[in-house]
C-alpha cells in the first residue's frame, strides 16, 4: 500500500528498488494478527500451563522482530537498479541470489519514466492480485513481468469463482488456456483445443480411473 | 542379519507387476522433473499427494521413492548439456560437467553423473538398511525433551544453512510456524486463528501448503520472469557412452569419496543435497590440483563424479533419518513426511514396528528404483534433454491445472483453493525476494510437534524449564547447534570481509 500512493518523483524511485519491503510488511501483519488472536482467544478453563497461548505469543513476537530486522536490511541494501544478465535456470530453486553483476548507473530520469506508467496504469482489478502486481512495479523489468503475473493470478481467481457453477470441464479448460496465455502462448485457437483435451483427460482419469468426483456444473446432465 | 530377511520380504512385496509399474512411473516422472529446470522432486511429490490418495500406501510410497531419486538422476542432464542445472543439487556437478560437454565429452559426463548417482544411492541405501533399525531403536528412548531438541535443531540448522542470509532463513521459518498455528490446539481444544471458520479447525491442509509453496509459487515466479532471455541451447551429446578404463579409474575414487561426504548429511537437517554436493566438488578440486594432468577447469571427470554421488547418498540417508527418527532433513523429506501423515502413519521409531511391511518394501524399492533409473538415464540422457523443448507455457499450465485439481480433489472445499492461491503468492514473494522455501515446510511439519513436545515436557516437570536440557542427548544437540551456527557466522563474516577487501582496491 505504501507504494501505490507514492508519487513518481524521488520516493517512487527510492521505493521501487525496495519492493522487498513487502516481506517485512507481511511479517508485521502476521505478528499483529497473531498478537490480537492470542489476546482474544477462547481458552478452555481447565488448561494446564503452558497453555495454547504461549507459542502464538512467542511466534508473534518473532514475526515482529524479524519484520524489523528484515526491513532494515532491505532499506540498507536495496536491489540493484538493473540486473545485467537475466536470471538463469537457477533462479527457480529459490536459493540463487539475484546476481548483481555490474549494475550500470541509470540516469534518474530514466528510472522515473520507467516507473511512472506502471504507477498510473495499475488498476488492480482484484484485491487478491494486489500484492502480486504492485510489488513488481520496479524499473528492472527484466525480471518482473507485472502483466503476466496479473493475468495468471486473475485466471486462477476466475477459476476458483467459476469451478462450482461451471463445473470442472469448462473451468479447467479456462484455467489451462488462461495460464498458457499469460505465460506467453501466442496460439489462442490451438490452445483452446489443447485446453479442452487436457481438461477432458483429467476428468476421465479422475472419475473413471481414480474414482474421485469433480464438480459437473452446468454440464451435469451431459455426463 | 534380521535386516536382510526383512529386506528380502520387502523385495517380495514390490516385485509384483503392479508395484514394478509404480516404480517405473515414479522413476520416469522423477527424471522428468529433475531434467526440467525449476521443477524438483519435492514439487512432484506434492502434486502427486492428492492423486495417490486412493492408491494403497505401498504403491504410493515406492512411486515417491522413484520420484525422489529420479529427480537427483535427472537434474544433472540439463546442467551438463545446457549449463542450466535442473535443481540446486546439480549446480556443483554441472560446473565441470558442462565443460566436459563443451570439449565434446558430453556422453561421458552424463554417464559419470548417472553412475555416480547410482553408486551414491545404492551405498547409502545399504547403510540405511543396516543402521536405520538401530537408529529407530535408539530413538525409542527419546522423550519429549529430546524430540523438542531435534525439532529446534532442524529449525535453526535449515534456516541457517539453506539461505544466503540467516536472517531470511529465520524469517521464512517464522512464517512457517505462524501458518502451522492455525487450527484447533490438540492439547487444550482451543481454536486458534481460525477466524471462526469450521473449515480451518483441522488447520491448513499440508497438501495446500506444499502445492501452494512449491508448485503455484514457482508458476507465478515463471510468469514474473516472462520475457527474460532464456538460453535453451541444448548441446549435442557427443562422445562415447561408455567410460574407458582410465576414466573409471579416475572417477571411481571420486564416486566413493562423494558418497562418504554425502552420507552423514542425510541425517543433519541442512536442507538436502546442496551443501554436500559443493563439499564434494571442493574436495575433488583440491585433490585434482595436486595432479599434474588435472583437467579441472577443462572438464574433469572427478568434478562430476563426486558431487553426483554425494547428492544421492544424502538423499538415501535422509530417507533413513526420516523413517527412523521422523526427522525431515530437506524440503523433499518434509513433503514425504506429509505423505506419511496423509496415510495415517507417523515416521519414527514406531513405524518399524507398526508398518514394518511398508518400511521394508520402501527400502527394497530404493534398490529397484536405482537400477531402473540407471537404465533410464545412462543410455537415454540425451533423449531426456529433449523434454526441454516442451514449450514452457504448456508445461506450467499443466502444472497449474494439476495443482488446483489436486487441492480441490483432496477436500472439495473452495476455501482450500483460495488458500492455495494465497500461499502460492507467498511462495512467489519469497522466491522473488530471496527467502528460502524449505524452512517454511520444515516449520509447518515440525512446528506442531515442537509445541506439543515442549508442553508435554513442561507438564511432566511441572514447569521446571531445566528438564529441557537435562539429558546428555539434548545437551549435545544444543551444543552442536550453537557451535555450528557460531562457526557459520564467523565463516560468513570472514568471507564478507575478504570480499570487501578484494573489491576495495578494484573500485
Amino acid at each position: 500500500m505504501t507504494r501505490a500512493s507514492a508519487p513518481d518523483t524521488g520516493p517512487a524511485a527510492y521505493l521501487s528498488r525496495r519492493t522487498g519491503l513487502i516481506v517485512p510488511l507481511l511479517l508485521l501483519v502476521t505478528g499483529v494478527v497473531l498478537g490480537v488472536g492470542t489476546l482474544t482467544m477462547d481458552v478452555p478453563a481447565n488448561v494446564t500451563s503452558p497453555g495454547p497461548q504461549l507459542f502464538p505469543t512467542v511466534i508473534g513476537a518473532g514475526c515482529v522482530v524479524f519484520a524489523v530486522l528484515l526491513g532494515v536490511d532491505v532499506l540498507r541494501r536495496p536491489e540493484p537498479e538493473q540486473i545485467a544478465a537475466p536470471a538463469d535456470g537457477l533462479a527457480g530453486t529459490g536459493t540463487a541470489p539475484f546476481t548483481a553483476a555490474a549494475a550500470p548507473a541509470v540516469p534518474v530520469g530514466d528510472a522515473e519514466t520507467a516507473t511512472s506508467p506502471s504507477a498510473t496504469a495499475n488498476p488492480d482489478p482484484d484485491p487478491d492480485a494486489d500484492d502480486a502486481s504492485t510489488e513488481d512495479a520496479t524499473e528492472t523489468r527484466v525480471r518482473s513481468n507485472r502483466w503476466a503475473v496479473t493475468g495468471l493470478v486473475g485466471t486462477i481467481v476466475a477459476f476458483i469463482a467459476l469451478l462450482e457453477p461451471l463445473g470442472w470441464l469448462l473451468s479447467g479448460t479456462m484455467l489451462f488456456w488462461g495460464v498458457a496465455r499469460s505465460l506467453g502462448s501466442r496460439r489462442p485457437v490451438f490452445d483452446l483445443f489443447l485446453s479442452l483435451t487436457v481438461s477432458s483427460l483429467v476428468q476421465l482419469a479422475f472419475s473413471a480411473g481414480l474414482g474421485l468426483s469433480l464438480p459437473p456444473g452446468v454440464l451435469a446432465g451431459v455426463f | 542379519m534380521e535386516s536382510l530377511g526383512n529386506l528380502g520380504d520387502g523385495f517380495l512385496t514390490i516385485l509384483t507387476p503392479m508395484n514394478m509399474l509404480w516404480v517405473l512411473v515414479g522413476a520416469l516422472l522423477g527424471t522428468a522433473v529433475g531434467v526440467l529446470p525449476g521443477l524438483g522432486s519435492a514439487m512432484a511429490v506434492a502434486l502427486l499427494l492428492p492423486v495417490t490418495f486412493s492408491l494403497d500406501p505401498v504403491g504410493a510410497f515406492i512411486m515417491f521413492a522413484g520420484v525422489l531419486f529420479g529427480g537427483l538422476f535427472g537434474d544433472s542432464t540439463a546442467g551438463i548439456l545446457m549449463n542450466t542445472p535442473g535443481n540446486s543439487t546439480a549446480i556443483a556437478g554441472s560446473i565441470e560437467g558442462h565443460r566436459m560437454a563443451k570439449s565434446g565429452r558430453a556422453a561421458q559426463a552424463l554417464a559419470t553423473a548417472a553412475i555416480g548417482a547410482f553408486i551414491g544411492g545404492i551405498l547409502s541405501s545399504v547403510l540405511v538398511v543396516f543402521f536405520a533399525p538401530y537408529l529407530a531403536e535408539l530413538a525409542t528412548i527419546f522423550g519429549p525433551a529430546e524430540y523438542l531438541a531435534l525439532a529446534v535443531f532442524a529449525f535453526v540448522a535449515i534456516s541457517a544453512v539453506v539461505s544466503e542470509s540467516i536472517l531470511r532463513g529465520l524469517a521464512a521459518l517464522v512464517i512457517g510456524l505462524a501458518i502451522s498455528l492455525v487450527g484447533v490446539d490438540g492439547m487444550s481444544g482451543a481454536a486458534r486463528f481460525t477466524g471462526g471458520l469450521p473449515e480451518l479447525f483441522d488447520g491448513i491442509n499440508i497438501v495446500v501448503i506444499t502445492v501452494g509453496l512449491l508448485a503455484l509459487g514457482e508458476v507465478i515466479a515463471v510468469a514474473a520472469r516472462r520475457g527474460t532471455k532464456e538460453d535453451l541451447q541444448v548441446m549435442p551429446s557427443t562422445g562415447r557412452l561408455w567410460l574407458s578404463r582410465k576414466e573409471i579409474r579416475l572417477a571411481m575414487p571420486a564416486w566413493l569419496r562423494g558418497t562418504a561426504i554425502g552420507v552423514p548429511f542425510g541425517i543433519i537437517p541442512v536442507g538436502g543435497s546442496e551443501v554436500p554436493t559443493f563439499l564434494a566438488y571442493g574436495t575433488e578440486r583440491r585433490l585434482g590440483s595436486r595432479r599434474k594432468d588435472s583437467l579441472f577447469g577443462r572438464g574433469a571427470i572427478q568434478g562430476v563424479a563426486g558431487p553426483e554421488a554425494a547428492g544421492n547418498a544424502t538423499a538415501g540417508t535422509a530417507m533413513g533419518a526420516l523413517l527412523a527418527l521422523g526427522l525431515p532433513t530437506s524440503a523433499t523429506a518434509a513433503v514425504l513426511l506429509a505423505a506419511f501423515r496423509q496415510y495415517g502413519l507417523q515416521p519414527g521409531p514406531l513405524l518399524f514396528e507398526r508398518a514394518s511391511d511398508l518400511v521394508w518394501a520402501l527400502l527394497a524399492s530404493f534398490f529397484v528404483a536405482m537400477v531402473v533409473l540407471l537404465v533410464l538415464n545412462l543410455p537415454f540422457a540425451p533423449l531426456w534433454a529433449k523434454l526441454l523443448k516442451v514449450p514452457r507455457h504448456y508445461l506450467y499450465s499443466g502444472i497449474t491445472v494439476f495443482a488446483m485439481l489436486g487441492v480441490y480433489a483432496t477436500s472439495s472445499k473452495i476455501l482450500d483453493l483460495v488458500l492455495v492461491l494465497a500461499i502460492g503468492l507467498l511462495g512467489f514473494a519469497m522466491r522473488r525476494y530471496g527467502l528460502p522455501v524449505a524452512p517454511v515446510l520444515i516449520a509447518v511439519i515440525l512446528g506442531p510437534l515442537a509445541e506439543t513436545e515442549f508442553r508435554r515436557a513442561m507438564a511432566v516437570s511441572e514447569g521446571d524449564p531445566t528438564v529441557l536440557v537435562s539429558s546428555p542427548i539434548t545437551i549435545v544437540l544444543y551444543l552442536v547447534l550453537v557451535l555450528g551456527v557460531t562457526g557459520l557466522l564467523i565463516q560468513r563474516a570472514r568471507a564478507r570481509r575478504r570480499a570487501t577487501a578484494a573489491a576495495g582496491p578494484a573500485a
